[in-house]
């Protein structure tokens, strides 16, 4: 009798397990994972590929339709969906034991936009460079975010970029500069009735920090880690940003203290009931808020990029880059299976269909032009276009999780007054510094580098 | 000769009987310490395959002396441990010398107190973050309406008033249990005893600290070693509360090793952080434990 995959992998499972000699925490977790979820039994001569995303409500029932088609347009493929936790550092946790156990699924993985620079150098993800995929055809910040020493390792699925949300009835025009900003919310907040909050940002010691902090910085003209590699973290404009952070809460007063301990939703909550001026977010909300049986700014809100510094000369408007990535799992047995699938689901029409179902931007800019998306993004159009052009990668390096810990405890020390921020940042430099060393980051990068001079 | 060969054989006997039992205690406890130990001398990074897994002495263990991160989280988690305790017990006696009075509903107190224990950590430290949590939360409101704020204030953002909400959970939730513990051992005290020093003219003072409190040692001693080993592991509450902030000045070193381990996936750094906590915890319990076997054989002879 023919033995099946599922025994198969058992087989794989447990010859990894011998080999790696990892600890029996993580075989248990690595094995039992995509053991329970899936033991595919497949006739002879098809390609099985397993699928994991975001598969909840709304989005789950896309993505199960669009692979449905996907089948009929490939008959010898079947695609299994493969559960994985939606919350993306357990997905993160769960995807680095399996592929540390070499365990081929899933065969295709959903990438948070600043992990796919460690899968790549870990080798876990395959370049996808022999497919010839359209790089020219998405945004340049989502193709810069999923490349690695010069190859491309990943699709950019969908994007997420960082918004400023205003209240037009307080505000009715879009302000230029974030000196601006702060004005027109201390004119908003004074006035009878205003609302209490001038802006509300998403400030607790976690990854929303950095991405606020990246806009900040951008928007003074600092970077953490420049093109050369160095560690920038600490230059005058990055103090600058830091400091005028800082100052929304204890000088010019427009930002409430509970945003240290704020994430999206409380954000959020603030914002949709009224009681700030304007909300860095990201643009999920806007389908909540723009129901008048919850929300109490329905319809008096618009949202554009967040605003330069008119004080900084160097400085340009900045929205911090999130969103899903699709890649090739290194260990499947069917690459070129895995690759056709990605390359469905990234294509234009696909695309535009999870903007229209679940209200998330594409990442090709020819998309903004087309009317059938204008109904779908509950913003004009051209803001949308203009946020994400002007989104900017968190550092994409291997190192990012821990390079971003340091990052969030230093900036939060700083913005609740433990440090000065200029010290602040001259601990996160000096510490990030030690990382690259301790990682042998300084290495790669200059193979990287070396690497992707053609 | 004869009779030291039969006391061979007894124990032969004797080894054979509880062989499965240190089986089991070698398979479930030192297989695993020791394990984590070996790891604990290998640079072994999850996330970074490039780096291999070379075997490195004991240099994660000075990387950890070398971090002001892990010995600030040792003194957070020496205060918590220290100041929850101390609040604990003393609350703690005071019920139990209530609980151990006669008095209608006795059964049902003594079962209602229990309640705060019985309530999953988790859920007690989400209890308690809602009620601290933002401006309008119920702390700042009942503080606010009494008068003792003057406006309301955002805890988790000072070092002092984030370890408030951490150390009232630590204490509404734990103290039932030190109670217990104290009623237990009050309920072994001799009543003639509070009897004779009746007749002989002691007042309820001189009863407590002369009687109740010297006879109470033992359980107190190990009400203290249970404390102080769940104090010094303490993970749950602290993540759920603070996170370990504002920045890092609430962490735990539990909370910094499974940053290490968890998230970060460092297992040989991680797994050098795991021993170090368990020759702590290893060590305070010996400690304990070499305490009350003097308390326990002095009160026999």
């Amino acid at each position: 009798m023919r033995r099946g995959p599922a025994s198969r992998k058992l087989k794989q499972g447990a010859l990894s397990l011998a080999a790696n000699s990892r600890s029996a925490f993580i075989l248990a977790l690595a094995l039992a994972g995509p053991l329970a979820a899936c033991a595919p039994t497949s006739n002879k001569g098809e390609t099985v590929l397993t699928f994991s995303g975001s598969a909840l409500g709304a989005e789950g029932t896309l993505v199960a339709k669009q692979l449905k088609r996907f089948m009929e347009l490939n008959p010898g493929v079947r695609v299994e969906l493969q559960r994985t936790p939606d919350d993306a550092s357990q997905r993160h946790q769960l995807y680095v034991q399996w592929l540390n156990a070499r365990v081929g699924n899933p065969s295709i993985l959903q990438l948070d936009v600043v992990w796919t620079p460690e899968f790549a150098a870990a080798g876990w993800v395959l370049p996808l460079d022999r497919y010839g995929p359209p790089r020219a055809e998405f945004f340049p910040a989502t193709i810069t975010a999923n490349t690695w020493a010069g190859k491309l390792y990943a699709l950019p699925w969908f994007a997420d970029v960082g918004l400023l949300y205003r209240r037009t009835d307080l505000v009715p025009n879009e302000p230029k500069t974030l000196e601006e900003m702060v004005t027109d919310a201390q004119a908003a907040m004074s006035r009878r009735g205003g609302p209490r909050y001038g802006i509300v940002w998403q400030g607790a010691r976690y990854e929303g920090l950095i991405t606020g902090f990246v806009e900040y910085l951008g928007a003074f003209g600092g970077r953490i880690i420049d093109d050369k590699g160095e560690v920038v973290v600490n230059r005058p404009e990055a103090v600058r940003a830091l400091e005028f952070m800082r100052d929304e809460l204890y000088k010019t007063n427009v930002a409430p203290l509970d945003v240290l301990t704020w994430h999206e939703e409380e954000a959020r909550f603030a914002f949709q009931n009224g009681n700030a001026v304007f909300m860095r977010n990201w643009p999920y909300p806007v389908a909540a808020m723009s129901d008048t049986a919850q929300s109490k700014v329905a319809g008096k809100f618009a949202v554009s990029p967040m605003p330069a510094s008119g004080a900084a000369p160097s400085g340009h408007s900045t929205a911090a880059l999130g969103g899903a990535q699709l890649a090739i799992n290194a260990y499947t047995d069917h690459p070129d299976a895995a690759y056709k699938l990605i390359a469905y689901l990234t294509a234009p029409e696909q695309m535009l269909e999870r903007a229209q179902a679940v209200g998330q931007y594409p990442t090709r800019p020819a998309l903004y032009n087309d009317a059938r998306l204008r109904s779908a993004i509950a913003i004009p159009l051209e803001n949308a276009r203009r946020a994400i052009e002007s989104a900017t990668p968190r550092p994409v390096t291997p190192i990012y999780t821990e390079l971003s810990e340091i990052l969030q405890i230093e900036l939060h020390r700083a913005l609740v007054r433990q440090v000065e921020p200029r010290e602040a940042l001259n601990s996160a430099a000096a510490r990030i510094n030690a990382l690259i060393e301790r990682t042998g980051m300084r290495k790669l990068m200059s193979g990287a580098a070396k690497e992707s001079a053609p | 000769m004869r009779k030291i060969s039969r006391l061979g054989h007894e124990a032969r006997i004797g080894w054979s009987l509880v062989a499965p039992a240190l089986a089991v205690i070698a398979l479930i406890a030192i297989f695993p310490l020791g394990w984590t130990f070996w790891e604990s001398l290998h640079l072994d990074e999850l996330r970074m395959p490039w780096l291999g897994k070379p075997f490195v002495g004991l240099a994660n263990y000075i990387e950890i002396a070398k971090d002001p991160r892990f010995w600030a989280a040792l003194g957070h988690t020496a205060f918590f441990t220290v100041v929850s305790i101390s609040l604990e017990l003393v609350i703690g006696l005071f019920l139990a010398l209530a609980m151990n009075r006669v008095f209608r509903g006795r059964g049902f107190v003594r079962a209602a107190v229990l309640v705060p224990w019985a309530i999953p950590t988790v859920v007690a430290a989400l209890l308690w973050r809602f009620i601290f949590e933002s401006q309008g939360g119920i702390a700042n409101a009942l503080l606010v309406d009494a008068g003792i704020l003057k406006q309301p204030m955002v805890w988790f953002i000072q070092t002092s008033t984030a370890w408030v909400p951490v150390i009232l959970a630590d204490v509404w939730k734990t103290t039932p249990f030190v109670a217990l513990l104290l009623l237990a051992g009050l309920q072994n005290i001799d009543l003639t005893l509070y009897e004779a020093a009746a007749v002989d003219g002691a007042n309820a003072w001189w009863q407590l600290r002369h009687i109740t409190l010297p006879l109470l040692k033992p359980a107190i001693l190990v009400t203290l070693i249970f404390r102080t080993l769940d104090g010094f592991r303490v993970f749950d509450l602290i993540y759920v509360l603070t996170g370990g902030g504002p920045g890092t000045s609430t962490e735990p070193v539990a909370l910094y090793t499974f940053n290490a381990l968890l998230q970060n996936l460092r297992f040989g750094y991680g797994s050098a952080l795991s021993v170090v906590i368990f020759a702590i915890t290893f060590g305070l319990a010996l400690l304990y434990v070499r305490g009350l076997g003097v308390r326990l054989g002095g009160e026999e002879s």
